[in-house]
C-alpha cells in the first residue's frame, strides 16, 4: 500500500470513526441507564435517514435542517417508547426481555417505511454530493467531512449534557449507582426515560449524518446492528467515552483493512472485534471501573 | 405536640414481595445526637429497618415517624426531605465521578447555591480527606476513604438522621476505627445516626443506645454500655466474654 493511500485510508477511518461513535452512542446509553438492549436503534436510525431524504424531497432544502424537527420529536418518542413500554418489563428479566421487544418494535418500524415508501433504495441528492476537497494530500468527500462535522458537534454537545447540566450528572449518577441516585434525591424513573430520549435524540442525528452519504433502504438497519453491537461491547457497555474511542479505532482498522482485503472482508473487523472481546475482557477494553459493575 | 424523637418506627411490619415477613412489629426510636445502634444475628431484620426509614421499602403496616409526623409510604425523595439520609452497605460512591462531583450530588435537592457552598465548606471541615482528594474520581480511592466520601455526601442534605448500614463492611481494623471515629464527629456535630453493623461489639462501643434484633423485632434494648456488660447478651450476640 502506497503511503498516500494509507493516508487516504487513514483520513477516511477518522471520518467513519467519528460516525460510528455517533450511531453508538445512544446504544451504549440505553443500557447505562437502563439495562436495555435496543435492537431497535439502528431501525430508528434509518428511520432518521428517511425523514431526511423526505424532507429534502419534499422542501428542496438541505437535510440537515430536519433535525430541527427530526431532534425533538425523536427525543419525545424515546421519552414514550421508555414510559409506555420498557417500563412494563419485569426489572428481574429486563435486559432479556428488551431484547425481544425492541426487535419487534425494530420489525415494526422496518414495515412501516417499507409501506410508507417502499422498498426502492433512496439517495440524498446534495448540491455538494459529489464535491471533494484536498486533505493532508488525500480527497476527501464533502459530504464525509460534513457527517463527520455533524457527530463531533452532536457528541460534544452530549457531552456538555452530561457534564454540564444538573440532568447529565443525575444521569451519570444513575448509570454509575442507581440506588445510590435515589438516595440523593434523583428520580431515576425519570432519568431513565429522558435518557432514553436522549438516546433517540442521537440516532436522529446519527441517521441523518448517515444518510448524506449512503443508499437507504427499510431492512437497512441488520446491516448496521452487529457492528454498533460490537462497538458498544469493545468500548464496555454503559460508556459513552468507551465507546467513541472502540468506534474510532474499529473504524480506522475497517478502512485501512479495506484496500486489500475488499469492503466486505474488512467488515468482519467487528465481529473479529467482538468475538476476542468477549473471550479476553467481557467487560470492554475502554470503560473503567464502570464497566466491571456489568 | 412535638416528639422528643427525630425518628420514630412504631410496630412495624414488613417484607419483601410475597415472601413472609422481616421485621414482624418492630420499635426503634433515634433521639436527637444520638447514636443508636442495631445488632444481630444475619436476617434478624436489621438492613430492612434501614429501607423502611428512607423509604426504599413501604412497610404493610406500622409508623415511621420524623418529629411527630406519620411519613410512612413516603418515596426515598420524600425522606431525604424529611431529613433522613441513606448511606448503603458497600460501596456506593459513584466511581467515575470526581469526589467534587459526588458531594454536590449530596446536595441534588437543595435549590439555594448559597446553602449549597456553605454545605460543601462543613462537610469539609468535618471529613478532611473530602478536600484533600477534592479533584480525584472518587472510584480511585480507598475503601475507607469512599465510605467518608459517602458519609460526607449525606450530610449535604443536613440530615436529621442519618441511616448507617455496615459502615464497617469489608474494611480492614485500622480503616474501620477511622470510619467509626467519623461516625461519632456526625453526633458531634449535632446528627442522630442509625447505625446497623454486623461487628456488634464495636457497634456497641461507638453507640449511645442498643437494639438487639432478633426474628424482626426488638429484642432488647437499652444504654450501649449496659448491653456491652450484659454476660448473657454477650455470650448470645457478642461471641463471647463481656466487655471489661
Amino acid at each position: 500500500m502506497s503511503s498516500a493511500l494509507l493516508l487516504q485510508s487513514l483520513i477516511l477511518g477518522i471520518l467513519l470513526g467519528g460516525l460510528y461513535a455517533l450511531l453508538a452512542a445512544g446504544l451504549t446509553l440505553y443500557f447505562g441507564v437502563m439495562r436495555v438492549v435496543m435492537i431497535a436503534h439502528s431501525a430508528f436510525l434509518i428511520l432518521a435517514g428517511y425523514l431526511a431524504w423526505f424532507f429534502t424531497v419534499t422542501t428542496g432544502w438541505d437535510p440537515l435542517i430536519s433535525l430541527v424537527i427530526t431532534v425533538p420529536v425523536f427525543f419525545g418518542l424515546g421519552v414514550a417508547v421508555q414510559r409506555l413500554l420498557m417500563t412494563r418489563l419485569k426489572p428481574a428479566s429486563l435486559t432479556m426481555m428488551s431484547v425481544l421487544l425492541t426487535f419487534a418494535i425494530a420489525l415494526v418500524i422496518e414495515g412501516m417505511l417499507g409501506f410508507t415508501f417502499t422498498g426502492v433504495q433512496r439517495r440524498i441528492k446534495l448540491d455538494y454530493g459529489a464535491a471533494s476537497i484536498e486533505l493532508f494530500g488525500a480527497q476527501v468527500a464533502v459530504v464525509k467531512l460534513v457527517a463527520f462535522g455533524l457527530a463531533v458537534l452532536a457528541l460534544g454537545a452530549l457531552w456538555l449534557v452530561l457534564k454540564k447540566t444538573s440532568f447529565g450528572q443525575a444521569l451519570r449518577a444513575t448509570i454509575q449507582h442507581k440506588e445510590a441516585a435515589e438516595l440523593v434525591g434523583v428520580d431515576t424513573a425519570k432519568v431513565a426515560s429522558y435518557g432514553f430520549g436522549l438516546g433517540l435524540a442521537t440516532a436522529a442525528v446519527g441517521g441523518t449524518a448517515l444518510a448524506l452519504d449512503a443508499t437507504i433502504y427499510p431492512s437497512l438497519h441488520w446491516h448496521w446492528i452487529g457492528p454498533l453491537f460490537a462497538i458498544i461491547v469493545v468500548g464496555g457497555l454503559g460508556s459513552i467515552p468507551g465507546a467513541a474511542i472502540a468506534a474510532m479505532l474499529l473504524g480506522i482498522t475497517q478502512s485501512l483493512l479495506q484496500v486489500p482485503l475488499g469492503t466486505t472482508w474488512a467488515q468482519t473487523v467487528f465481529y473479529l472485534a467482538l468475538f476476542v472481546t468477549l473471550i479476553v475482557r467481557p467487560q470492554g477494553f475502554f470503560g473503567g471501573r464502570l464497566a466491571q459493575r456489568f | 405536640m412535638e416528639s422528643e424523637h427525630l425518628l420514630e418506627l412504631v410496630d412495624i411490619e414488613a417484607g419483601y414481595g410475597r415472601a413472609a415477613l422481616v421485621l414482624r412489629g418492630l420499635t426503634v426510636r433515634v433521639p436527637p445526637a444520638t447514636i443508636v445502634c442495631l445488632v444481630g444475628p444475619n436476617g434478624a431484620g436489621k438492613s430492612t429497618v434501614l429501607k423502611v426509614a428512607s423509604g426504599m421499602l413501604v412497610p404493610r403496616s406500622g409508623r415511621v415517624v420524623v418529629q411527630g409526623k406519620d411519613v410512612a409510604g413516603d418515596g426515598p425523595q420524600q425522606m431525604l426531605r424529611h431529613g433522613l439520609a441513606h448511606v448503603l452497605q458497600g460501596h456506593s460512591v459513584f466511581p467515575e465521578m470526581t469526589v467534587a462531583e459526588n458531594i454536590k450530588l449530596g446536595g441534588f435537592t437543595v435549590g439555594d447555591k448559597a446553602v449549597l457552598n456553605e454545605r460543601i465548606e462543613r462537610v469539609k471541615t468535618v471529613f478532611p480527606i473530602v478536600a484533600e482528594r477534592w479533584n480525584d474520581l472518587a472510584g480511585l480511592l480507598s475503601g475507607g476513604q469512599q465510605k467518608q466520601v459517602e458519609f460526607a455526601r449525606s450530610l449535604m442534605i443536613s440530615p436529621k438522621v442519618v441511616l448507617l448500614d455496615e459502615p464497617s463492611m469489608g474494611l480492614d481494623p485500622k480503616t474501620t476505627a477511622t470510619v467509626f471515629e467519623q461516625v461519632v464527629r456526625m453526633r458531634d456535630h449535632g446528627t442522630a445516626v442509625l447505625l446497623v453493623e454486623q461487628n456488634a461489639r464495636r457497634a456497641l462501643e461507638t453507640a449511645d443506645v442498643g437494639c438487639v434484633l432478633d426474628l424482626g423485632r426488638v429484642h432488647i434494648s437499652g444504654p450501649a454500655r449496659e448491653l456491652l456488660e450484659d454476660p448473657e447478651l454477650s455470650r448470645l450476640y457478642l461471641g463471647g466474654r463481656p466487655a471489661a
